[in-house]
């Protein structure tokens, strides 16, 4: 009745795409929860954030082969990612809160090892260095049901990664942890996408997928809105030109000649030595303020985005998905 | 902590087949049930029956020789030695591990749906089946535990303290026998638990449901019975159906009695079917309920 046993395959996290949907639809019954999606995810850190309804949830459920595609393919290291082949390249961290409380969190994590196919002493060394990575070695030995909120984060993420995944998919991540535990957290995310590994977190604190993201997909009604960088997204919102906020001891002059740039919507001046721009095509823009600034040898002392962060770019494309 | 400082290294071992990984699951279904005071209150009265039969079994091997009387009035306990005997012995535990399952099923299988940890069983290597055999076999274990390993250890008592070691070759069908009322019981209360407890996570409604089962479709058969004095309507009753079926495996029971066992066999297996049938589905459905 069992299977072979197999050498476990090298990490494919370097080789490109971890994770790929291609034409991948789900219904719950009458019910559609994603929508024809088409998606690559590699290396790196990739944010998940859209509206609640939006199919986060789903999209992370088929990439962790807890869902089977209506339509379409999901497929992890080039395997359907129901497969246990597939799962052996996947930790999830559920956003779930459930686990049998009186088990130690040690424990715990050790029997997900043993879940994974791992001997007793594998699973009781990789046991080890996932609890010391989400720095709970010390307390792992108290009873989960003693746990603040934090620590369940923490232990989650120490049996997501207790395989040591070629991709990590977290599922709000940041729920409940204080500001110290969250900078941990995304200190942990880093270096796990340092080592060539991928990362998708969904997450509702937009301010801090800013921080955290190279990559962001925005979701909405079951489809993606937008995918890439949170600077790539904002330039496609031609409808929505770029703030930017800029002080200069030379502000007239400054705006006088920036008004006439066909890339500058507007300006508006806000006191002798500030003004704020809309500004379209903005890689296009700052390149071009870049060498006029020093060209002409004009001082300036601010400039900033203003509505470039995840939220602001939220705010558009949701505000735009509304009216399609 | 830095992954660096925690010694981290990839890792680069052998994984097993997922079938492996199922035992995982029985382990971890059988701490749970014995890391609970309040289940040890039955598993102390399983282990209450069995020292007591074991004593009674030491005490006729050593006073029956002083004093034939005792060895009589020991026999009014049944300890005979025989099929029958063992069966009723296994009935008596089989009982206390329905009660125990009544209110442990909640946490063994409820837990699952009713918290969602499913999902972390399900995100692992393994498949629907293996969670679905490894939760079996963990209310199986648990059966084998109170009902089958204490009637082997009673038989071996038995043998050992015999005049001789033929007991064993001469009773081999009572092994057969212990085996095979002990698979009815694990097969038929594990497929019954998980179906129930699929559907029912909380303990006290599962306790009902459970109890429900086993006590009012006794009543059901009972009555309706008395009413079309159709003994056949006795089919309803599973834990007679078990009882039945088990004592045959001993050898013992009237085989002209009706319903047949060949009838109370067939029930059984019609009712395992079901009730895998729901576990699948019910298990299947878990995309959607969470």
């Amino acid at each position: 009745m069992s299977a072979p046993e197999s050498p476990r395959t090298a990490s494919p996290a370097t080789a490109g795409a971890v994770a790929e949907l291609r034409s991948v639809t789900k219904w719950y019954g009458p019910v559609i929860g994603v929508n024809d999606l088409d998606l690559t995810i590699g290396p790196g850190i990739t944010g998940l954030l859209g509206p609640n309804g939006a199919g986060k949830t789903t999209l992370i459920k088929l990439l962790a082969g807890l869902l089977h595609p209506s339509l379409g393919k999901v497929t992890v290291s080039g395997r359907s990612a129901a497969s246990s082949a597939a799962k052996e390249h996947i930790g999830y961290c559920p956003d779930v809160d459930a686990f049998y409380e009186e088990m130690s969190g040690r424990r715990f994590v050790r029997t997900m090892a043993r879940l994974h196919g791992m001997s007793k002493s594998e699973a009781k060394e990789r046991a080890e260095i996932a609890l010391a990575e989400v720095g709970m070695t010390d307390r792992a030995d108290r009873r989960l049901r003693g746990y603040s909120k934090g620590m369940r984060q923490r232990i989650k993420l120490a049996q997501a990664l207790v395989h040591d995944p070629a991709m990590l998919i977290v599922d709000e991540p940041l729920n409940g942890v204080d500001p110290v535990g969250r900078r941990e957290l995304m200190e942990l995310f880093r270096g796990f996408r340092d080592r060539g590994k991928a990362v998708l977190v969904s997450s509702h604190i937009l301010h801090e997928m800013d921080a955290l993201a190279e990559r962001v997909i925005f979701m909405g009604r079951g489809r993606i809105l937008a995918s890439g960088t949170l600077a790539e997204i904002r330039e496609m919102l031609d409808e929505h030109p770029l703030h930017v906020r800029l002080r200069s001891s030379q502000a007239r002059e400054l705006a006088a000649q920036l008004i006439r740039w066909e890339d500058v919507k507007g300006i508006e001046l806000r006191d002798e030595e500030e003004f704020s721009l809309e500004v379209r095509r903005p890689d296009a823009f700052f390149q071009r303020l870049g060498d006029f600034v020093v060209a002409e040898s004009i001082d300036v002392s601010a400039l900033e985005t203003t509505d470039a962060s995840a939220e602001a770019v939220f705010d558009y494309i949701m505000s735009s998905a509304a009216r399609a | 902590m830095p992954a660096e400082l925690a010694g981290y290294r990839e890792w680069s071992g052998k994984t097993r087949s997922p079938w492996r990984a199922s035992w995982s699951i029985v382990r971890t279904g059988v701490l749970m049930i014995l890391r609970r005071w309040v289940f040890w209150l039955l598993i102390g009265l399983g282990l209450l029956n069995f020292l007591l039969n074991f004593a009674l079994i030491y005490l006729k091997a050593t006073l029956t020789i002083q004093n034939e009387a005792v060895g009589q009035f020991l026999d009014a306990y049944k300890v005979t030695g025989t099929g029958e005997a063992y069966a009723d012995f296994m009935e008596g535990q089989a009982t206390i591990t329905a009660l125990l399952l009544a209110f442990a099923g909640a946490n063994l299988v409820g837990s699952d749906y009713r918290q969602g940890g499913m999902i972390y069983y399900l995100s692992r290597r393994i498949e629907r089946r293996h969670y679905i055999v490894g939760k079996l076999m963990s209310v199986g274990a648990v059966v084998t535990m109170i009902a089958t390993l204490p009637t082997i250890a009673l038989f071996i008592e038995y043998g050992v303290l015999s005049s001789s070691l033929d007991y064993f070759f001469e009773n081999g069908r009572i092994l057969v026998g212990i085996l095979g009322y002990g698979l009815v019981l694990a097969v038929v209360q594990s497929l019954l638990l998980f179906a129930i407890a699929s559907w029912v996570h909380r303990a006290v409604p599962l306790v009902m449901c459970w109890l429900g089962v086993f006590v009012l479709l006794r009543l059901l058969a009972d009555t309706a019975r008395a009413i079309s004095d159709d003994r056949r309507w006795l089919l309803l009753g599973i834990w007679e159906n078990m009882d039945r079926v088990g004592s045959w495996c001993f050898g013992a029971g009237n085989p002209d009695k009706t319903p047949s066992v060949g009838l109370c066999l067939t029930v059984l297996v019609g009712l395992c079917i079901i009730c895998l049938i729901v576990i699948v589905r019910r298990v299947r459905a878990i995309e959607v309920v969470t």
